[in-house]
């Protein structure tokens, strides 16, 4: 049952990280590979405010949100002058940078060594302390997540996103700034990453760089293709399907180290696959 | 004792292998124009053919390198064949090619480490036995001279054959224009498939020479991939001589920067010069 309840967390986390990035590279068209360093932010944020300034953690979420979201205004005022591949490139690249700063700020981050000794939250006098408070507590925001992101895309500000993602010269011509649209869907995809950070931090109670390295922005990615671009339920089930691989490859009998490559075979697998046959995912409503 | 030599020759050493990766994923750019980013596992491909056939079977070292060499060339082949190729065909997006070749490189990157676990790994047959050789007060390992002397020979190679002969005029003819290549008679899916296997051959060559000078790693692709990106961004994407310029510059800016700075803030470094020149120079060094 722990362990269920452990897999449990994990998807939700990751489900939280590919709604946020279908935001981005589904509804908007921009294929940012650069998710794993809002959601280590996110991540780093919690961890360094709950060890040294013992801060709620629930206050180190909103803060973390500030965080990432200033970043990420930055990265993404200059990724906004970039197009197609070439954004992706750029994003990359601000992906290997943070990590450097995660890996070699040492003062603050401990660098590889890592954060240890995170609490896990409380409010109120309520604590999440055992796992399936934990798991509630992490439901309770993917849902908030998926609602909020829902309202996004319903309203006239997601039908514009997506209309720059079909034509952006077309809808420039209308009159709409697009840099305004653009950034402002990356700064909210960003804040909303950095809970899922805040969220690893203190369930795991540690965390390192490596947890923020440029495959886990490729492994989010993969999540949302696989599921499907341009929808939210597709990133949720792409979530779940590439979270309970391994487990279930482990089940199978492979040791715990070659599942973990086996699951890297598979995702790059169906990376490829989709690529040829359905570019759009599972679920999906937009071609890259 | 003067630093100044001895960081000027790393500088050229460090320029030379980016070199090796930048000529291969150039020649490929220019006839496909898409970042085929699966380019640095095949570096992995190469030195671990080596390490297998000469330190798992006891095969001759230089056969061995010759084996590498092929078959890092001939999986490059493959992948243009089966999923390049078609994607070509269906007039898929840059981005589509883009993640189709993230997803090779995953999966390549992972059964080797399947095959062969993730530990770091050297080729070298005699450790700490090379010859050493000294030039202007600073010191050069033979495999580094190696490095440099095949960097440039091969190099010079490439310009020459895409100036003077048949082939290399085919490939500038579908740089310009796939449709006018094919409506004049040049079999250009033929010519691509040569162009990959040969990028591809220069990439193994360049990770065995890597694992010779240091070691191999599963994960060693994506660094010398990423550098080999930059250095030919930075000289012109596409543009073989620019790229091989590129590299140089590169090698230098790094090995000064860290002169200043401490090593670890090596890949930043290299990022923050993409992204610079991205910025401000967008076609490169000489790209017109």
């Amino acid at each position: 049952m722990e362990y269920l309840i452990h897999i449990g967390i994990i998807f939700t986390i990751y489900a939280i990280l590919g709604i946020s990035l279908n935001l981005v590279v589904g509804y908007t068209g921009l294929l940012s590979m650069a998710h794993a360093v809002f959601y280590g932010l996110g991540a780093y944020t919690t961890a360094i405010l709950l060890t040294r300034f013992e801060i709620n953690f629930f206050v180190t979420v909103i803060l973390g949100m500030v965080v990432s979201g200033i970043i990420s205004l930055l990265i993404g005022l200059v990724l906004n002058r970039f197009r197609g591949d070439y954004y992706a490139l750029v994003s990359f690249g601000f992906n290997i940078i943070i990590f450097s700063i995660f890996l070699n700020w040492q003062s603050l981050t401990r660098g590889p060594l890592g954060i240890p000794g995170i609490d896990k939250p409380s409010l109120f006098g309520l604590e999440f302390s055992n796992n399936l408070s934990f798991l509630i507590l992490s439901l309770a925001m993917l849902g908030l997540i998926y609602l909020i992101s829902r309202f996004i895309i319903k309203s006239s500000f997601g039908r514009v996103l997506k209309a720059i993602r079909d034509d952006e010269q077309a809808i420039q011509v209308f009159g709409y700034n697009i840099l305004y649209f653009k950034l402002t869907i990356f700064v909210i995809s960003a804040c909303l990453a950095a809970v899922a950070g805040s969220l690893l931090a203190s369930y795991i109670t540690f965390i390192d760089p490596s947890s923020f390295v440029l495959m886990e922005s490729i492994f989010i990615l993969a999540i949302i293709i696989l599921g499907g671009l341009a929808n939210l339920k597709g990133a949720v089930l792409g979530a779940l399907f590439l979270i309970l691989l391994p487990e279930v490859l482990r089940f199978v009998g492979f040791p715990s180290d070659i599942a973990a490559q086996m699951r890297q075979v598979i995702y790059g697998l169906i990376l490829i696959l989709l690529m040829l046959y359905r570019p759009q995912g599972l679920m999906g409503e937009y071609k890259l | 004792m003067d630093i100044l030599p001895q960081l000027i020759l790393n500088s050229i050493i460090a320029g030379a292998i980016y070199a090796l990766v930048a000529l291969g994923f150039n020649l490929i750019y220019g006839a496909t124009k898409f970042f085929n980013l699966a380019h640095g596992v095949l570096s992995a491909v190469g030195g671990y053919t080596v390490f297998f056939f000469s330190k798992s079977l006891g095969l001759n070292f230089y056969l061995s390198v010759l084996l590498g060499v092929l078959l890092a060339g001939l999986i490059g082949y493959l992948l243009d064949k089966f999923i390049y190729l078609p994607l070509r065909k269906r007039k898929a997006s840059n981005m589509v090619l883009l993640v189709a070749s993230l997803g090779a490189f995953t999966v390549i990157q992972a059964i080797i480490a399947i095959l062969f676990s993730s530990q770091f790994k050297t080729l070298s047959q005699n450790v700490g036995q090379q010859k050493i050789y000294e030039i202007l007060g600073g010191v050069i390992t033979q495999t580094q001279l190696v490095i440099l002397v095949s960097g440039i020979a091969i190099a010079l190679g490439l310009i020459l054959i895409l100036k003077y002969t048949l082939f290399g005029k085919a490939i500038k003819a579908i740089n310009n224009d796939e449709e006018v290549a094919k409506i004049i008679g040049i079999n250009t899916n033929k010519i691509t498939g040569y162009v990959f296997f040969i990028g591809s051959a220069i990439a193994g060559w360049a990770g065995i020479l890597v694992g010779l000078d240091t070691g191999i790693q599963p994960t060693m692709g994506m660094g010398l991939l990423l550098k080999g990106v930059i250095a030919s961004i930075i000289g012109g994407v596409g543009n073989v001589y620019g790229g091989f310029v590129g590299s140089f510059l590169l090698g230098f800016v790094e090995n000064f920067g860290i002169w200043k700075i401490s090593g670890e803030w090596k890949d930043a470094i290299a990022f923050g010069v993409l992204i610079v020149f991205l910025l401000f120079r967008p076609q490169g060094i000489f790209k017109k």
